[in-house]
């Protein structure tokens, strides 16, 4: 009969779902980008503000000791630092490799945004790798000897090179976490209207200029520079 | 004739797919209210250029002459548009024209939009509504999604929001914002919705909505005012709750 030639609309390719992978990965990234890595910048940042006080070396001191009296210290960083800081820096090198920057012939805002967060993921992963190299890893051992912490990171600051170089980082690392988290918005379909995304873009951009603030006044204080008063 | 105003055009040719190409300029006569198309066609009727040398007419597409049917995308004054709206009283000279740089040129000004439409199939861009037998009426749309479709809607495939896409490459297999947009477009239909989770799947792979960077640049270019970021954010919101859902097994 007629009816083997009545097909109906075949199920059109579904046999052959693509590979999740590329967009979990990604996603991956994204999100490590803010916790654990936006939220030990934070920590951080935090921590290190513990400078602007009236004794600074005491001060210091006494939170790099409490951070190692936490338990499973050395877990925490592992799981929520050293392998988040790989994987979204490595994976971020490769994502920047594949980009093909047009900003001088589509001078735009979101376009020079777009190319910053590139060339800061860069410098910063570079510093990152270098500061946590000098200040974890080679040296005076500061968990052991956390009353020295201060004069370690003191010494390292009196290079004028050196406090320039903590200045950049302190900038670009401050510039990718908070159009990191306009990008995170935008992406994850949190801000979905034009509106949301400048009110949030301004809320991203007042926290990064703060949390730069935060970051250069502790560096400064370390060379007894105070652009915070100090209580 | 009589000695009216000219139009100088510089235009980047290749002679087919495979040629280096190479810039020619040309003189046509300058007429109140002409378009890039109508210079174009000036070429074709008499192909000579500036040097008064008999020369090849200029290949290029044109179909709808009003904006609404993305053949004549081509590079103006280094920024990709429709030749049939750029005028030429508006237009620095001399003009320069080239092909759109991220499809293979087939020939001038003519390019291969196959990875657009490759694209487009991929994540079935359409709404299957033909059966063999009459499968009824769809269900009613809404007045809200109707007023978030149609902007969507007006998409002409053009390619300029690809043209100026640092993502759109060989290196990412990027779909490109018209094709995420498109995939909310039809994600939103009443009808369309019932293959969200395969046009969600196609896009959840490789050169899928991960690729885009959100610089911003195809919201800015795009010659029909699609709100393309916007789609690309609704669209990263359904990836999102369709992989949640899938992974919870529902």
């Amino acid at each position: 009969m007629a009816t083997a030639t009545h097909e109906l609309p075949a199920p059109e390719s579904s046999s052959t779902t693509p590979s999740r992978n590329a967009f979990l990965l990604r996603r991956l990234h994204s999100l490590s980008g803010i916790i654990p890595l936006g939220a030990f910048l934070i920590e951080h940042f935090a921590s290190n503000a513990a400078v602007l006080s009236r004794h600074p070396a005491h001060a210091y001191g006494a939170q790099v000791k409490f951070l190692n009296s936490l338990p499973f210290v050395l877990a925490l960083e592992i799981a929520f630092i050293y392998i988040p800081l790989l994987f979204h820096g490595l994976y971020g090198l490769w994502i920047a490799s594949e980009s093909t920057p047009n900003a001088r012939r589509m001078p735009l805002l979101g376009n020079w945004a777009y190319l910053w967060q590139r060339i800061s993921g860069v410098i910063v992963l570079a510093f990152i790798l270098w500061h946590t190299w000098t200040a974890r890893f080679s040296g005076i051992s500061v968990p052991d000897h956390p009353e020295l912490a201060f004069a370690k990171m003191q010494a390292q600051m009196a290079h004028g090179w050196i406090l320039a170089w903590f200045l950049i980082g302190i900038t670009f690392v401050c510039y990718h976490f908070a159009y990191g988290l306009f990008l995170f918005a935008a992406k994850w379909g949190i801000t979905v209207t034009a509106r949301a995304r400048r009110r949030w873009g301004w809320a991203c951009l007042i926290f990064g200029v703060f949390l730069a603030y935060a970051g250069i006044a502790s560096a400064l204080a370390f060379r007894g520079i105070l652009i915070y008063p100090v209580r | 004739m009589a000695e009216g105003k000219i139009v100088r055009l510089r235009i980047k040719r290749q002679s087919g797919p495979q040629a280096a190409p190479q810039w020619e300029d040309f003189n046509v006569a300058y007429r109140p209210g002409m378009n890039v198309i109508v210079a174009l066609m000036d070429i074709a009727a008499q192909p000579r250029n500036a040097e008064g040398q008999p020369t090849t007419s200029v290949s290029y597409e044109a179909n709808c002459l009003e904006e609404v049917c993305g053949a004549c995308a081509m590079v103006i004054n280094g920024r990709p548009r429709q030749a049939c709206s750029a005028l030429i009283d508006r237009l620095e000279q001399p003009i320069t024209i080239e092909p759109l740089s991220r499809f293979p040129v087939v020939r001038d000004l003519v390019v291969n939009r196959q990875r657009l439409f490759n694209d487009l199939k991929r994540v079935k861009a359409w709404i299957p509504i033909d059966g063999s037998y009459d499968l009824g009426p769809g269900p009613r749309e809404s007045a809200a999604d109707q007023e978030t479709a149609y902007p969507l809607s007006r998409c002409i495939s053009c390619g300029n929001c690809l043209e100026v896409c640092p993502q759109y490459n060989d290196k990412t297999g990027f779909v490109g914002a018209a094709v995420l947009s498109q995939v909310r477009l039809f994600n939103l239909h009443p009808t369309g919705k019932l293959h969200a989770g395969e046009r969600l799947d196609a896009l959840s792979g490789p050169g899928g909505h991960q690729e885009c960077g959100f610089a911003q640049n195809c919201v800015n270019i795009c010659p029909k005012d699609i709100p393309l970021t916007d789609s690309i954010s609704a669209v990263g919101r359904q990836l999102i709750v369709h992989a949640v859902r899938q992974a919870l097994g529902s």
